[in-house]
């Protein structure tokens, strides 16, 4: 074929440059798919071709199978899909996990596990998407041995029109049927209207120093972050902190214990909401937690006593009423019910209810009642000096190792939890009744184990046993 | 190298030539048995009439989105100006035209309610409950659903689909003869606003057809749902069309695996979409939890082992989603002809059982709004439903013959032709 470009052989580069292969021009796309079809009629399989858009029937021409890329990204997508289900069902369906526990709560009364599988399929869905097209992106990167520092191509200047208006087939020379000169026969033959060689530079592969030294010092500064973490980790600070989402900080809301919304502009008149000024509502009548559910007909297990219920005058006292009278028995306006004497046979009683007993006790009763029951809580105390200087009104909270208490049945301090007493507010809201059981248990095990208190008046036996 | 075809028809015949003349009255004739066999058993159950409707509907809803789904083909192929499917154009444009004869058949359910049967949709009735009676609300959706506006509203659907259909057609089979390039031009520029009013008519369709059955019920979802489906079966039917007239050499080789392939490519999408709509309305429903919509999910959820609703859910879920997925993915299987045979059938299929789904649990909703005990509350029957379904796709195979008759199967003379011929995908 008569054409201008003579192969002009490059000056070799030295013992120390390899001949990678031999490039081809071509002017259109179809010579360039013939060239590719004949090539491999001819044998050759390691060839590549370069052209600016993609060219229909160009995989079949040079034998390119067909790529496995799909299969990668369904098992990764399988693989995401799976991820986000199990993630979700492990943080929002497990408590107590041996890894670590989850939270098992209900969300818009939404059921957990795997009946609640319809609240999880959009985060599944995200997730497979997303991790398939990562997969196919980055699979495409791997798949053609990217990203590449440096290719030989680029080398040659008639090269970069492969990015513009020209088509380029390469011959590997590591292919079987390579050779030089015939191979440059070969593509003049097909039409190729210039055929450049394209050199390895193979002279010196080592790292320059410099790269080493400052590889050294960036694996020393990456330790640096983790190292002020440390530091910082229990420091206290003296500025405040930094508020990046301020609105989620403050937020525009009422909150627990707390005046309602007041409607009036004049502070001595104001106008609430509700007819009581809370921002909180309290539980609409009969409201049953969802734990209580179905107890509602036990009533000894949920009232703490047979048959008849207790005068008013003994139950439910709001602050301050009738205060430090009701806690004794002898007062003649008091109608005591008839209290259970033993556990309800719903409870077990064993270590483990004394157990969480002790867990609800620590939360809801230590704050007044004290961590030993000696009525020594921190408010406590506060309260009793605010009350000294006449700032509050408070009934100091009973000691439970006070005889009083102790020989209270246990269906009546099991009343004094779900109604409270004088200043102790009903905890009936708070705490579902298996859990009052179980209060009421740890406190009879402090009673029996625990610290009396000193002016107490108790057998020597009871005094002798070491706190729990 | 792959030699380019020439944008012309080479084959000697491409249309039903004298065929259809035969495929007519055996269609009429599968039609009237199968009507009549299901008639017959729908004498059997407590309200004849409501029984045999009910089983009409589900198959007529069924074939109506079909074709719908074709005109949407139809519209969107010209709308995106698209070259690939010029070949599979014709039989979406021929089933697309059935719609206008379909009206004909909707005829069975429109006059009893004239007369005032209120067997199938309830509101006909002058104070319909549906569970419990709110007499504003109800008076309300009285102004929209009554009889009359009902009436004009169907009219109205036919006459805009019967249209739009014949004027694609019609400038269709006018360029066969002329080759006048400007009537593509013409399909493309008008398809841009018929296909906002496809929208309008099969969001207001779907609402009076299925959502109204159980008229207390609302869901903006549902048209989508609705579209979704019938878009998957138009698909599932231009293939399966295709492919038994390529079988029976009615066309040779102007359809090749190429426009196949695309087919079960859009059939996949649809599944997907199909899928990703029914869940989109079921979550928002089930998220939500209130109980002036979660009824209609509940009844079709019913956990009871007396009412298998739950399970005909569960079959929907995995047979027109799940497996439908795993079983078109696959490059070498979209390319299969024998395959996509199976598989095109088998998703009209469960097309089918999905109208079935939305609309047959309405048979037996009691006052309030739960199935009431039934002794076939799933109400399948197959000597009702099958030979109902038979015997109308019998009388659609007719309708279609008489809309193809001896016209090109393959558009003659498009001047995207040669790309479709020589399309191939990558």
């Amino acid at each position: 074929m008569a054409h201008s470009h003579k192969p002009e052989k490059k000056k070799s580069k030295g013992p120390s440059s390899k001949l990678v292969s031999l490039v081809a021009q071509f002017d259109d796309p179809d010579s360039l798919v013939s060239a590719c079809d004949r090539a491999r009629r001819e044998g050759y399989r390691k060839m590549d071709a370069y052209s600016p858009f993609p060219v229909h029937g160009i995989d079949d021409a040079i034998g390119i199978r067909r790529t496995r890329l799909p299969f990668f990204v369904l098992a990764i997508a399988l693989c995401g899909c799976t991820f986000a289900w199990v993630l979700q069902y492990y943080v929002n369906s497990t408590d107590e996990s041996p890894l670590f526990p989850g939270y098992k709560f209900f969300i818009s009364g939404k059921p957990l596990g795997v009946a609640g599988i319809p609240a999880n399929i959009p985060v599944m869905f995200e997730l497979t998407v997303l991790s398939s097209a990562f997969a196919a992106f980055f699979g495409m990167w791997i798949l053609n041995n990217l990203p590449r520092f440096a290719n030989p191509l680029h080398r040659i200047s008639r090269f970069r029109r492969a990015t513009n208006d020209r088509f380029f087939l390469e011959l590997n020379a590591d292919d079987e049927k390579f050779n030089e000169n015939r191979s440059r026969q070969q593509l003049e033959e097909w039409g190729a209207t210039a055929i450049e060689e394209c050199h390895l530079d193979t002279t010196d592969h080592a790292i320059p120093k410099g790269f080493k030294m400052a590889g050294v010092v960036l694996m020393f500064a990456l330790l640096l972050p983790p190292a002020l973490i440390y530091r910082a980790a229990g420091m206290p600070y003296p500025n405040p902190r930094l508020h990046v989402v301020p609105d989620m900080d403050w937020q525009d809301k009422f909150k627990t214990q707390t005046v309602g919304p007041n409607f009036s502009s004049d502070p001595l008149n104001p106008s609430y909401l509700f007819e009581d000024p809370q921002a909180m509502r309290r539980p609409v009548d009969n409201t049953i937690a969802r734990e209580d559910y179905g107890m509602q007909f036990d009533e000894e297990f949920v009232n703490g006593f047979h048959g008849e219920a207790p005068s008013p005058e003994t139950g439910g006292a709001g602050p301050n009423a009738a205060a430090a009278q009701d806690e004794v028995p002898a007062q003649p306006q008091v109608v005591e019910a008839d209290w259970l004497k033993e556990f309800p046979s719903q409870v077990n009683v064993d270590v483990e209810t004394i157990a969480r007993g002790q867990q609800r006790f620590e939360i809801y009763c230590t704050p007044c009642h004290g961590y030993d029951g000696n009525g020594n809580g921190l408010v406590n105390e506060r309260a009793v000096a605010l009350n000294a200087n006449g700032l509050a009104q408070w009934t100091t909270a009973k000691s439970l190792h006070d005889p009083a208490v102790k020989s209270q049945p246990v269906g009546r301090i099991f009343d004094t939890i779900t109604h409270g007493r004088a200043t102790m507010g009903p905890y009936k809201d708070q705490i579902p009744v298996k859990d009052r059981w179980a209060i009421v248990m740890y406190v009879r095990a402090l009673q029996e184990t625990g610290l009396a208190p000193p002016a107490a008046a108790l057998p020597p036996s009871e005094t002798a046993v070491e706190p729990k | 190298m792959h030699a380019r075809r020439p944008g012309k028809i080479t084959s000697p015949v491409v249309s039903l030539s004298t065929s259809y003349v035969k495929l007519i009255p055996l269609g009429l004739i599968v039609g009237a048995v199968g009507l009549g066999v299901a008639f017959f058993m729908s004498l059997g159950s407590d309200n004849t009439l409501k029984r045999f409707s009910y089983s009409y509907l589900v198959t007529f809803c069924s074939l109506l989105s079909m074709c719908i789904g074709c005109l949407f083909f139809v519209t969107v192929h010209n709308l995106t100006r698209a070259g690939w499917g010029v070949t599979v154009r014709r039989i979406a444009e021929i089933i697309a035209m059935c719609t206008l004869p379909m009206f004909l058949l909707f005829m069975p359910i429109l006059i009893p309610m004239f007369t005032g049967h209120a067997d199938v949709y309830p509101w006909v009735e002058d104070n319909w409950t549906d569970g419990e009676p709110n007499e504003a609300f109800q008076r309300l959706k009285d102004t929209y659903l009554n009889v009359n506006w009902f009436g004009i509203r169907m009219v109205a659907y036919f006459t805009i689909w019967g249209l739009m259909a014949w004027s694609f057609f019609g400038a269709s089979l006018r360029q066969d003869v002329t080759a006048d390039p400007q009537l593509s031009r013409k399909m493309q520029r008008s398809a841009t606003w018929k296909m906002i009013v496809l929208a309008a008519t099969i969001v207001f369709s779907s609402f009076d057809l299925e959502m109204s059955l159980s008229p207390r019920w609302f869901s903006t979802m549902f048209p989508v749902y609705f579209f979704a489906g019938g878009v998957l079966s138009a698909f599932s039917v231009i293939t399966l069309t295709s492919l038994l007239l390529q079988r029976s050499g009615r066309v040779t080789d102007e359809i090749t695996v190429e426009h196949y392939h695309d087919l079960a490519k859009l059939m996949f999408a649809f599944v997907v979409f199909w899928g990703y709509i029914a869940f989109s309305q079921f979550m928002l429903i089930w998220y939500a939890n209130l109980p002036e919509e979660t009824f209609w999910f509940r009844c079709r959820m019913a956990d009871t082992a007396s009412t298998g609703w739950k399970y005909w859910s569960l079959l929907l879920l995995f047979g027109h989603l799940l497996i439908p997925i795993l079983a078109l993915m696959a490059r070498t299987v979209r390319r299969n002809k024998t395959y996509l045979l199976f598989a095109s059938i088998y998703l009209l299929v469960m097309h089918w059982i999905d109208h079935f789904w939305i609309i047959m649990p309405q048979y037996n909703i009691g006052s309030d709004n739960h199935i009431t005990a039934a002794t076939n509350p799933l109400m399948f029957n197959w000597l009702i439903d099958v030979p109902c379904a038979v015997g109308m796709i019998g009388i659609f195979v007719s309708i279609f013959c008489i809309v193809a008759a001896d016209r090109p199967l393959v558009p003659l003379n498009d001047p995207r032709l040669e790309e479709s011929l020589n399309y191939r995908n990558a």
